[in-house]
């Protein structure tokens, strides 16, 4: 009951009410000071969802709070609204200004981003300044003491409390999703972008609702403090405003809500507690960040247990993965699985159809009219020397890039209008050439991603399903268990995907790829790197997928023999063209093939 | 090889710190919760609370303010008790609004002082104006202008040195008439961040009233190009300048004149430009056309009387001034405290809030002087309907590289 | 009016030039490696400060300052790459970027409580009469600075581009590994890296000096407008940050004069926007597209 997931969801917000209400013994002024802090941990909260979730540097924050601070006192000032409703009147803002800073934002990433956010920070504490009739210019806004309903909260432990409940509820929506479906999205989005978009997420999106949220949060928690700084200017929300709330993630912790909580409470008082060294308190800051990356790069929450188990690789139940235990335990079954099949009849439309596909970078023809056929319930190998344009040609059937000429069709729907995350949708999924699993997510929370259902209103849904405990959630985790127990990796559900040996790592994937019972698994160089024993084990583990679920095969190899084993026909590619395309025995001894590869020359007769 | 070197870095950054924290927020709490008319005040000792800004961009306010009320209370003790008790500072770093309000809060509520002194500009000195008027604690305004600072009306907020925005505008208005007797066409440079600001607000009634034509140009803080600025001040033909903003930026404005085509107006400066360091920015030979007002009848650097021994006294204490210093933040809150300590006095042994304020309200011509100081500021007189202490401005020109009151 | 525009012209040409000075190593560090810089400004304060030092403390000529604040600067920059950056340099660009976030703002604060000054004045590389071309009066100083400053751009740009070392830390940064098996050494051509975009750094401290003043403002200035240079010049391209810092100065001179001299800030921020949205390689791109 304790580990449920309501309770984990409801935990930060209890604690910050729990906190305020403890406040209520202290003299006025640490009463004060813990206002000022659980407002942080709001603060430092939302931005656990964006810098330490999505990873994306934010140094808004300064402006979200203003706007929020702003538009709720003018709310109540100009228009006489309520406290209250001021306050949602501040988050909608603070949801606007998230979506356009987003907008634009989300087309970088890394120090580009910081810029765009950085031009947005500036641009508005600038507005508030020369918009001196609405906001009071430099000089400042006089904020008033809230009141609800006629009682004035102008005392501090009323205040304090009224704090703690605002900012209770304010943070649920955030761990609400950060727990559930979305925010597992949004660590799949900063493991890997391109192994996010497969699976069906919208990278932008996600990051652009990512936004939208914590900026609604934050000018939430800007106009819930206005009143208490009595007197509010722009330049109290500038740069150094943003660049010090970074600092509640970063030494809080980044990997989960609880380190930009606990962040934000610490960071906030610690200027009240350091009154002594105030002169050094900025450099005392700057060096606490510093030692943090150094020391302590997931943060301080990661340096306590409870914490620790969510991010350590727990070998729960160590030694060798077993091998896939439905194909093992029946000898009978090997050996019939151990011959591959030959083609079967063409079912009409094949399910995937290749015309003249081309692709060019520059003068370079990655891949130059390309054609074949892939029809249903078949495994199709794919294969050519290094630079003969597979992967890319991998790629313009997943999406991740767009063929120049020529179109894919995909059991008769031509995909050009197709994006990438819908795919998944239509029954195709992918590995990839290097191990793309979400590193910072569990083996089961990979597979679970796996399932589709990765669109922004489906992944909030889910989350609410998750944190209720509601049908729905228990089939999604039966369905990654079962997929896990698959390929072979069940005992290493909860360890965190990044621990992984390569080997498991493609195993891991195999299992993301197949849990949604695609109709074709495009696999890109699954047993490159691995041992003889592992390869075969995957070999039997596709021959089985495609027997019992009927799932077509694209495999990508260099290693002939496994292909030849595995395939009923192989293309093969070379320098971008189809060279050979054709059952897989008379592939491997065609002339063309082998010069291609091996370099032989014809020998004189 | 970095695995071992975290290890060992963890475990040492995380003693220090826990250490740090564990004994510094789990002292004790007193448990006592509101303030009090007689707090602060034990038989021997009168205790005053101060804040202002010690580091960040406004440092230059808060960090002289702190260190000349710190060098008058030292004087004030060694001259003798006052009324059996000697008095006793105890300083809050405050920039921000909101930093002010909790340094108010803390030095009134935690610490329980007797009196606050704000030596904090602008907004910081506003917000925690707002909050003193709810607590009644008095309080000693000595370098905050802004109008906000003083409405509306509370009796327990006193003002020293620096009067309001409108007296110090027509002592810069005069100046003008003074520098260009008819003058037509005066350029303003005003900075876009508060005190400027609240300047501007209030100088271009009078500058109007004045029948003179504005032409308005703006900066950042810590602007240091101003060419677009002064091209256009040439364009329009001005006959003045006047820059509201710090010495840095008049000295670079005033620098970079001559080659955008204003090298022959007449420059007025607001408070915060007339600094002697703004001499070593513009060069000796070009300062010659500057005007100025200051809020102290001596610049530290001229050589009457009580400046010089000021100065010395100073030196003796914090030892040789780095440049700029002592300024007039010094001077002020060095003097103003002894204005507080001639009130605090003349309340008698029996100090109460009502007490001191009844008596505060009653000062004529206060100064250092009364109580064995330097009479390095205006004196200042206070009655029950105006706190404001001093209205006094010292017209201020530069002769041979350094500014002097002319009176 | 013409001659305005000429004065306006040049006196942004001046700030430009010392932005380009900034933005260029920003972007030797970058394209080296591969780390973003926001420390930098504090490279620029503390070749500023040292010129201070030389000029007004000890009384040596401008030509000892340039020289002293580059190496100062170079050394401050090689310390940190070597004390915190190192070990940090396998970690993801994030945890990087903010090292140098919260190193540059700590630099600028120890500057603040060591020098205990608003400001430390610096006075001109060059009096003498100023050149008059038609209305418009051009000081020696600013042509002193525009030129300096590009001289000592171009020279930066050359170094890279031809020198030994320059072509070690190219090779660095676009193949680690191959780069070590050739023989160059890694640890090396970081430092050097670092060196370099450090001295530059100083350099502009020192051409700034005069007309900034010393403070620790300096540092969030020069490092925003450095930076918005070389992304309108394209980040990974050392003559599109000589021209974006060019154009940055101009840029902004002009808004300033034409739009509104309160605007000034805006401007620059807007066309840093407006260049990422529009034309995100910058003026010069240089990076190439990668495949999945």
């Amino acid at each position: 009951m304790f580990s449920g997931p309501l309770v984990r969801v409801l935990a930060p917000s209890l604690f910050l009410l729990a906190l305020s209400v403890a406040g209520l013994g202290l003299p006025s002024y640490w009463q004060y000071v813990l206002a000022l802090s659980v407002s942080a941990a709001v603060i430092g909260s939302a931005l656990a969802m964006l810098v330490g979730y999505a990873r994306c540097i934010t140094i808004a924050t300064g402006a979200m709070l203003a706007i929020g601070a702003y538009s709720g006192t003018l709310a109540v000032l100009r228009f006489d609204v309520p406290f209250l409703a001021a306050l949602l009147i501040a988050s909608v803002f603070g949801a606007v200004a998230g979506f356009v800073l987003a907008v634009p934002g989300v087309r970088f990433r890394s120090h580009n981003m910081a810029m765009v956010t950085f031009v947005f920070q500036a641009v508005v504490i600038i507005v508030l300044r020369q918009s001196k009739s609405l906001t009071g210019g430099a000089e400042g806004l006089q904020v008033p003491v809230p009141h609800i309903l006629g009682f004035s909260f102008s005392d501090d432990g009323h205040f304090l409390v009224l704090c703690g409940v605002l900012s209770a509820l304010s943070i649920l929506p955030l761990v609400l999703l950060l727990e559930g479906a979305f925010g597992k999205n949004l660590r799949a989005v900063a493991s890997n972008e391109n192994a996010a978009r497969a699976f069906g997420i919208n990278v932008n999106l996600h990051l652009v609702t990512a936004f939208v949220w914590s900026s609604a949060v934050i000018a939430c928690a800007g106009a819930i403090m206005a009143p208490r700084f009595r007197i509010i200017d722009p330049d109290s929300y500038g740069i150094l405003a943003s660049i010090f709330a970074l600092t509640y993630p970063i030494v809080g912790g980044m990997s989960s809500i609880w380190g930009g909580l606990m962040g934000g409470i610490v960071l906030r008082a610690l200027p009240e507690v350091l009154r002594p060294v105030a002169d050094y308190l900025e450099l005392i800051f700057c060096v606490l960040v510093v030692l943090t990356i150094l020391f302590f790069p997931q943060g301080f929450a990661s340096m306590v247990p409870g914490f620790a188990r969510r991010k350590a690789a727990k070998n729960v139940g160590a030694g060798e993965p077993t091998f896939p235990r439905n194909v093992i335990e029946d000898k009978n079954m090997i050996e019939r699985l151990a011959a591959p099949a030959t083609s079967p009849e063409p079912l009409g439309r094949p399910l995937l159809r290749i015309t003249g596909v081309s692709k060019s970078y520059g003068a370079l023809r990655a891949v130059a009219d390309v054609s074949f056929d892939v029809p249903h319930h078949a495994i199709h190998g794919l294969m050519g020397p290094n630079g003969a344009g597979k992967t890319t040609l991998f790629n313009m059937v997943s999406g991740l890039t767009l063929h120049d000429q020529g179109e894919v069709f995909f059991d008769g729907m031509p995909l050009s209008t197709v994006p990438v995350e819908a795919r998944i949708g239509l029954g195709m999924t992918r590995t990839f050439q290097h191990a793309a699993v979400f590193d910072k997510l569990t083996c089961l929370d990979n597979a679970r991603i796996g399932i589709g259902r990765n669109g922004i209103w489906q992944s909030t849904i889910r989350s609410a399903q998750w944190a209720l405990s509601l049908r729905q959630a228990s089939a999604e985790y039966k369905a990654a268990m079962g997929a896990l127990d698959a390929v072979g990796l069940a005992a290493r559900a909860h360890a965190l995907a990044g621990s992984l040996s390569l080997g498991d790592q493609r195993r891991l994937e195999i299992a993301r790829a197949i849990i949604s019972q695609p109709k074709v698994i495009l696999l890109d160089e699954p047993v490159s790197g691995v041992s003889i024993d592992e390869a075969e084990s995957l070999r039997l583990l596709l021959i089985t997928i495609n027997r019992e679920l009927g799932t077509g095969i694209v495999i990508i190899e260099h290693n002939i023999g496994f292909l030849v084993s595995l395939c009923m026909r192989i293309s093969v590619m070379s320098e971008g063209r189809v060279i050979a395309d054709d059952d897989a025995k008379v592939v491997v001894n065609d002339a063309h093939v082998r010069r291609a590869y091996f370099g032989e020359r014809e020998t004189a007769a | 090889m970095r695995t071992k070197f975290m290890k060992v870095g963890r475990r040492a950054v995380i003693k220090s710190i826990a250490t740090g924290l564990a004994t510094s927020t789990f002292g004790v709490f007193p448990r006592l919760a509101f303030a009090d008319e007689r707090q602060g005040v034990t038989d021997t000792e009168i205790l005053i609370g101060g804040l202002g800004p010690i580091t960040g961009p406004t440092a230059f306010i808060g960090a002289p303010g702190r260190d000349g009320i710190q060098l008058a209370i030292e004087k004030i003790n060694e001259t003798g008790p006052i009324n059996g008790r000697k008095l006793r500072l105890t300083y809050e770093h405050a920039a921000t609004p909101a930093e002010s309000v909790a340094a108010a809060k803390k030095l009134t509520e935690n610490d329980k002082v007797f009196v606050l002194v704000l030596a904090s500009g602008s907004t910081g000195a506003a917000a925690a104006a707002d909050y003193v008027r709810s607590a009644k604690i008095p309080t000693y305004n000595i370098f905050g202008a802004t109008p906000i600072i003083r409405e509306p009306f509370a009796r327990n907020i006193f003002h020293g040195s620096m009067p309001d925005p409108v007296v110090t505008g027509s002592e810069m208005v005069n100046e003008i008439f003074k520098a260009v007797p008819n003058a037509k066409k005066v350029g303003v440079l005003a900075g876009t961040y508060a005190f400027p600001q609240a300047n501007l607000k209030a100088m271009t009634p009078i500058l109007q009233k004045r029948g003179l034509e504005v032409v308005l140009e703006q900066f950042d803080a810590n602007a240091n190009d101003y060419t677009a600025q002064l091209v256009a001040f040439a364009r329009q033909r001005v006959e003045v300048i006047l820059v509201l903003g710090s010495y840095t930026e008049a000295g670079f404005a005033i620098k970079q004149a001559p080659d955008k085509g204003v090298g022959d107006v007449a420059w007025v400066l607001d408070g915060s430009g007339t600094n002697d360091a703004i001499v070593s920015i513009i060069g000796k030979e070009n300062s010659k056309n500057l005007w100025g007002y200051y809020n102290a009848p001596y610049f530290p650097s001229q050589s009457e009387g009580p400046i010089v021994n000021f100065v010395k006294i100073w030196t003796a204490k914090y030892g040789q001034p780095p440049q700029g210093r002592p300024s007039l933040y010094d001077i002020v809150s060095y003097g103003c405290t002894y204005v507080m300590a001639q009130a605090i006095k003349n309340a008698g042994r029996d100090l109460t809030w009502s007490s001191l304020m009844d008596s505060w309200e009653k000062l004529h011509n206060a100064k250092p002087s009364d109580l064995g100081g330097y009479d390095v500021i205006f004196p200042e007189t206070v009655s029950a309907a105006d706190h404001q202490g001093n209205k006094l401005v010292g017209p201020s020109r530069i002769v041979d590289g350094k500014w002097k009151v002319i009176p | 009016m013409i001659s305005e525009f000429v004065m306006i012209v040049v006196g942004g040409l001046k700030m430009g030039a010392i932005y380009s000075l900034t933005a260029i190593g920003i972007v030797v560090i970058h394209k080296a490696t591969r780390t973003v810089n926001f420390a930098h400004g504090a490279f620029v304060l503390c070749g500023a400060y040292v010129t201070y030092g030389v000029v007004e403390v000890l009384h040596i000529g401008y030509w000892a300052a340039f020289i002293l604040a580059s190496l100062a600067a170079g050394l401050l920059a090689t310390v940190l790459e070597f004390g915190i950056l190192r070990p940090i340099r396998q970690a993801d660009s994030f945890a990087v970027i903010t090292a140098t976030i919260f190193i540059g703002i700590g630099l600028a604060e120890i500057y603040r409580l060591v020098e205990n000054t608003e400001m430390l004045a610096v006075g001109g590389m060059i009096g003498g009469w100023p050149l008059f071309i038609g209305d418009a009066m051009i000081t020696r100083e600013q042509i002193a600075v525009v030129v300096g400053a590009t001289i000592a751009a171009t020279f930066g740009i050359a170094i890279f581009a031809y020198a030994r070392f320059g072509r070690g830390m190219r090779a660095m940064a676009s193949n680690p590994r191959g780069a070590v098996i050739c023989g160059y050494s890694s640890d090396a051509m970081n430092a050097l890296a670092w060196f370099v975009g450090g001295a530059m750094a100083g350099l502009a401290g020192a051409f700034a000096a005069p007309s900034t003043g010393v403070s620790a403002e300096l540092s969030i200035l020069m490092v925003t407008a450095g930076f918005a240079a070389a992304v309108i010049g394209g980040f990974d391209s050392l003559k599109g940050a000589l021209l974006g810092g060019l154009i940055l100065g101009v840029a902004e001179t002009l808004a300033a004069g034409y739009v509104s001299s309160a605007m000034k800030n805006a401007v620059s921020f807007l066309l840093i926007f407006v260049v990422l949205l529009c034309r995100p390689q910058g003026l010069f791109p240089e990076a190439k597209i990668r495949n999945v």
